[in-house]
């Protein structure tokens, strides 16, 4: 019999580095130069903080490009850099650096924002820790996606990803333990999470499990 | 009933059972906050709440409060002021007695623990008094916008941060660069006090009647003080251009008396003349102790204005966010966090872009209203006491384990 699941929930303590970038060259400087934790809030942790589908990018240096700079080019470029696919921070910073390296190659002048639209530098940290809810069955671990804190789900499926050895969300790897259908499994880890916010994670999902509920029903019954 | 069982019923049980699991790792943790005053500002309000909620939480929370000579205050004023860029002039004397103040405080608090949080510049000399040993960490809290400060202030608090671990800002935009850890913990509203709390209709309609205000007729509204940042006369200018094709509409300029501000009197002035003899444009002078009549004002308010040309933080935008109020503020400091098109508001660069947005929101009601919902609901989320405190208590947790990356607790 498999393990209730344990619902964690997150929180970032977020720091300022006291530094700004009003330009490209200043932000190819911080890139070279800043944290790993740095890179990993502006990359990685900023989805916490998307609230209203609000941004055109997944991450903050797309956005500043778009929005600050008005580097429509590059902004593309960095907001298809998907760093989850990347095995380390090291290899994230070299992707990065390589893009905005060679945008500014090609221009004669390095953009630079407006007073009022800078990058302010920040790192943060994720602290996690057990709400001590816990979910017996897949049927109940459905049911509570759609009230589940949005932090929740961040920790669950984007911070697992990097986590965990096998590189994936939580909920399928709890659920492939327990033994539902391979195909709820691969449906649920096929969901192109980077490329959505987490209200958005919440209706995929959710579309997920409906497609299979009846069937996590009849596993709730305990008759699989 | 206990305090956090009453936010329970405002943000969910949930987030309350979240935030005792968070605690229940820094039970017992000995934490005192030190600020100037026990009543009266924002500091003040802030402390008011968290220290019981964070008892409530089990851990031994306490406030301490510094005392001084009237001169003190009138120093630590200039400081306040000198940390925000403007002009002040200061002598060595007045140095001297901000260290003589803190140096004093120091024997006489109760200051034994193992977190001191030390709000603003008053206290910030402390830790320089105080025995080793007495204090584990020290943290400098600062509630103001200290990205642009005065040389001479900046020097003299910079020093004092030799002693400290860390320091909290309300944005990254605040700070500047220190070698200290700069923890990042926005401001936020208590739903129940008397500025938010919900209040009968009787009493928000005869707050109304009160003030000379009609009903049922569309209400414009901007409280802040008077001062040439907060732009009233923008205000003024974009209501102008709306009245002809909204007759009907009223605005309420609310701040409080400017006595001991020689700037803020003239700015009155000028608003005052600027007003004119137009009945449905109110200027309100409210004591400072009027939340319940904000309360009723901004629960009244079509749209709440908040048209500054600098700002900090900006709660009176949290708080007309949290009634349902789209909101038009100019686009900075902490505006910009709250404030976002199409959402929760408009951020706007001048009296006409003012002007443009709110017709387009007295145009679309469906959309004026459902932008109200969604400011609510986005202070729920993030702008309410409940993660003020869960934001306090991550670090105090990341403070307690310094060296690793991720942690789970």
């Amino acid at each position: 019999m498999a393990e209730p699941f344990a619902l964690y929930d997150c929180s970032l303590a977020r720091r300022a580095m006291g530094r700004v970038c009003s330009n490209l060259r200043e932000l190819l400087d911080a890139s070279r130069t800043v944290p790993d934790a740095v890179l990993e809030h502006h990359l990685l942790h900023c989805t916490l903080e998307d609230y209203f589908e609000l941004y055109e990018f997944p991450n903050d240096l797309a956005r500043w490009c778009w929005e600050g700079l008005s580097d429509n080019i590059l902004a593309e470029q960095l907001g298809l850099v998907d760093p989850y696919r990347y095995a380390s921070i090291a290899e994230l910073r070299s992707a990065i650096i390589n893009l905005i390296e060679d945008r500014l190659w090609g221009l004669e002048r390095a953009p630079w924002c407006r007073p009022g639209r800078e990058l302010y530098l920040m790192s943060s940290r994720l602290i996690a820790y057990d709400t001590c809810e816990r979910y017996p069955t897949p049927a109940a671990l459905a049911e509570a996606i759609e009230r589940m804190p949005l932090r929740s789900l961040y920790y669950h499926v984007y911070e697992a990803h990097r986590r965990t050895s096998e590189h994936t969300d939580d909920f399928s790897a709890w659920l492939e333990n327990y033994g539902v259908s391979p195909t709820l499994v691969a449906r649920l880890r096929s969901i192109d999470f980077y490329f959505l916010n987490l209200t958005q994670l919440r209706q995929e999902l959710l579309q997920a499990f409906r497609q299979y509920l009846p069937e996590l029903a009849t596993v709730a019954k305990g008759t699989l | 009933m206990r305090l956090l069982d009453r936010y329970e019923e405002v943000v969910g049980s949930r987030e309350i059972q979240h935030l005792r699991r968070l605690a229940e790792r820094l039970a017992g943790k000995r934490i005192v906050h030190v600020n100037s005053t026990r009543t009266g500002g924002g500091v003040a309000e802030i402390l008011g709440w968290m220290i019981p909620l964070m008892q409530e939480l089990g851990i031994d929370a306490r406030w301490e409060v510094i005392s001084g000579p009237p001169d003190f205050y009138r120093v630590t004023k200039a400081f306040h002021n000198g940390l925000q860029g403007q002009p002040v002039s200061l002598r060595q004397s007045d140095f001297d007695l901000h260290y003589e103040v803190n140096r004093e405080n120091a024997k006489r608090l109760s200051l034994e623990a193992d977190i001191v949080f030390v709000h603003d510049p008053q206290p910030i000399y402390l830790p320089h008094f105080t025995p080793d040993g007495k204090v584990k960490r020290w943290i400098w809290r600062c509630h103001i916008d200290a990205s642009q400060p005065q040389r001479a202030i900046w020097k003299h608090l910079e020093c004092a941060l030799s002693k400290y671990q860390g320091t909290i800002f309300s944005m990254a935009a605040f700070t500047r660069h220190l070698e200290l850890p700069m923890f990042i913990i926005p401001p936020s509203i208590d739903p129940l006090s008397e500025k938010n709390c919900s209040i009968a209709e009787t009493e928000r309609l005869e707050t109304l009647t009160r003030l000379g205000i009609v009903p049922d007729r569309p209400l414009l509204l901007q409280v802040s003080r008077f001062d040439r940042f907060k732009d009233p006369l923008g205000v003024i200018e974009a209501y102008r251009l709306l009245k002809p094709y909204y007759p009907e509409l009223q605005l309420a300029l609310v701040g409080g008396p400017a006595d001991d501000d020689p700037e803020g009197a003239a700015m009155l002035r000028e608003v005052m003349e600027r007003a004119g003899d137009d009945p449905d444009l109110k200027i309100l002078m409210l004591p400072p102790d009027a939340h319940r009549t904000i309360n009723a004002l901004q629960r009244s308010a079509i749209v709440v204005l908040q048209k500054s040309l600098r700002e900090g933080f900006g709660l009176t935008v949290t708080e007309a966010l949290w009634k349902g109020k789209p909101v038009i503020g100019g686009a900075c400091g902490g505006i910009t966090l709250q404030v976002h098109d199409y959402h929760t508001g408009f951020l706007v660069h001048s009296s006409a872009g003012a002007a443009y947005r709110i017709r387009y929101l007295l145009r679309y009601v469906e959309k004026r209203n459902r932008m109200g919902q969604i400011g609510h609901e986005f202070v729920r989320e993030h702008f309410l006491l409940t993660r003020h405190l869960r934001d306090y208590l991550t670090m105090l947790l990341c403070l307690d384990h310094p060296d690793s990356c991720s942690l789970i607790v």
